[in-house]
């Protein structure tokens, strides 16, 4: 660890105002403050101090309490009103360190106090560590600056990349069904077997370049909500009816019974459908073939949700917190040699959330087994 | 009902140029003539009247917005419908608003491009021969 003595030099050039009304006293402090190197100015009163702090800008103020006119805490209060969090830390000289005086002094926005006479070691020590803190908060903010410009960067990047490569997969993908329709001719078996290679991984491309554009639209706060009634219920039996005809290939199946009528809740359809599209195909994809998939839907005046059980191995309990995250894929894997590039989740709870809403996945008891994912939506 | 008029398809990617046009030709024995750029697609609408034109959003110089304009200017029964590669709702509206009677996103399966725009097709080409631009 640095000692304090060699912190020193960090703090050269760094502005100090003083105010006070004595002259003796601003000798004083000016001798102790000298060693360490601080660009220092003065002023007399209050008023005086607003000025100055105006044209100097210091990087910690020392206020005696007691001014003519305008009185330190008043000061204070001033410059803080003026500069709100920008404001340089202000430390009072109090004659007494009567504790009324210290008390009112940090409400007014102060944040410690130098009790005169004066003792130097202390008095150099105190305001060394206010230098520093306020130096910290400085490149905080620099950094918190900096991260957020980096991460708009990258969400540019990422969405400019995924978009630019969308068009060309979609060729790709949508040319090598017609070759596989025979539109051209006939293909031997080898041909065929080619062909509908290009194919999944053209369209397992796709779903990864499109898995990444929503993640940096809904990163940059550019994902917008359409939200308008719907029917819940519907949303769920095309997404099931959909979805069924992809897990008959692992004689999966999902069956979703509701017999509630219909009951309009406010969502964006096209969002919701990804949630539930979302939720289907991994129900399927980590469920050993010949599984049985349940959608259940509920729905009261709090407002509705609904859920999807599966028969997969459930979430380990040690990577829980990496479920709903992005990029968060666990040591669960697909049973079928599907593919996961782990963003799924984490799209499905940027969308639900979007919509005030929550979702949850707990383990299933004995003897059922599996996994239950559940969104809540509100009723607004 | 297979389609058999005229087409103008306007796209900078050749590889959309060749899928979509493929897909075209599913819908009937169409007349397809193709345009590389918003100010082509311009020019052979003039020249060609085509009944059908389907615009790219995203092209370079005369992109497909102010193509459309100019060709909604030229004859405001045009049929348009935009190719999108992102459903940006501003642009679909955008699209709207000047005239365009539909849009389809190029990276949807290409069964779904397909019965959409015998939709569309059917809705804008009533079986008498009408045009109808509902």
């Amino acid at each position: 660890m640095e000692s304090s003595a060699s912190n020193a030099p960090d703090l050269k050039g760094r502005k100090i105002l003083i105010v006070d009304d004595d002259r003796l006293n601003l000798r004083i402090l000016t001798g102790i403050l000298r060693p360490d190197g601080y660009t220092l100015a003065e002023a007399d009163s209050g008023e005086r101090a607003l000025e100055v702090y105006a044209q100097f800008r210091p990087d910690l103020v020392l206020l005696d309490v007691m001014l003519p006119g305008l009185n330190g805490f008043e000061t204070c209060r001033t410059l803080h009103k003026t500069y709100g969090d920008e404001t340089a830390p202000v430390i009072f000289i109090t004659a007494k360190s009567e504790s009324d005086d210290v008390v009112e002094g940090l409400t007014a926005g102060g944040i410690d106090y130098l009790p005169k006479p004066f003792r130097p070691k202390e008095a150099l020590a105190r305001i060394r560590t206010h230098m520093h803190n306020r130096l910290l908060v400085e490149q905080q903010r620099l950094l918190v600056d900096q991260l957020n410009k980096a991460d708009a960067a990258k969400n540019r990047f990422l969405g400019m990349a995924a978009h630019d490569l969308r068009n060309p997969l979609a060729s790709i993908r949508a040319l090598s069904e017609f070759l596989q329709d025979v539109t051209f001719g006939p293909l031997n078996a080898e041909q065929l077997d080619l062909i509908k290679t290009i194919h999944t991984a053209s369209q397992q491309m796709l779903d990864l370049v499109n898995e990444l554009l929503d993640v940096a639209t809904i990163e940059s706060g550019e994902m917008k909500l359409c939200m308008e009634p719907h029917d819940l219920a519907g949303v769920i039996s095309k997404s099931v009816e959909l979805t069924n005809i992809e897990a008959v290939k692992k004689k999966t199946h999902i069956s979703f019974e509701n017999e509630l009528p219909p009951i309009l809740v406010k969502f964006d359809a096209g969002k919701m459908k990804q949630v539930v599209d979302n939720l289907l195909s991994n129900a399927v994809k980590y469920s050993p073939p010949g599984s049985h998939i349940t959608v259940l839907l509920n729905a009261d005046d709090t407002g509705c949700s609904f859920s999807v059980c599966d028969q997969g191995p459930g979430i380990p309990e040690n990577e829980r917190d990496k479920l709903f995250k992005d990029f968060g894929r666990l040591s669960v894997k697909p049973t079928g040699g599907e593919k996961s590039v782990g963003l799924g989740l984490a799209i499905c709870r940027k969308i639900v959330e979007a919509h005030g809403g929550t979702i949850t996945a707990v383990n299933l008891p004995a003897p059922a087994h599996g996994c239950e994912f559940r969104v809540i939506l509100s009723a607004t | 009902m297979p389609f058999d008029g005229k087409i103008l398809l306007a796209d900078d990617e050749a590889h959309i140029r060749k899928f979509m046009g493929l897909l075209l030709r599913q819908l009937g024995s169409p007349t397809i003539i193709e345009a590389v750029n918003g100010a082509q697609a311009v020019e052979l609408y003039q020249s060609e009247r085509p009944d059908l034109v389907l615009l790219d959003v995203n092209m370079p110089e005369v992109d497909g917005l102010q193509a459309l304009e100019k060709i909604h200017a030229l004859d405001p029964d045009c049929a348009v419908i935009m190719l999108t590669s992102l459903t940006t709702r501003n642009i679909i509206e955008r699209a709207a608003e000047l005239g365009a009677v539909n849009y389809i996103r190029k990276d949807t399966p290409k069964e779904e491009i397909l019965s959409t725009l015998r939709q569309i097709l059917d809705t804008l080409f009533e079986p008498d021969g009408e045009t109808n631009n509902t």
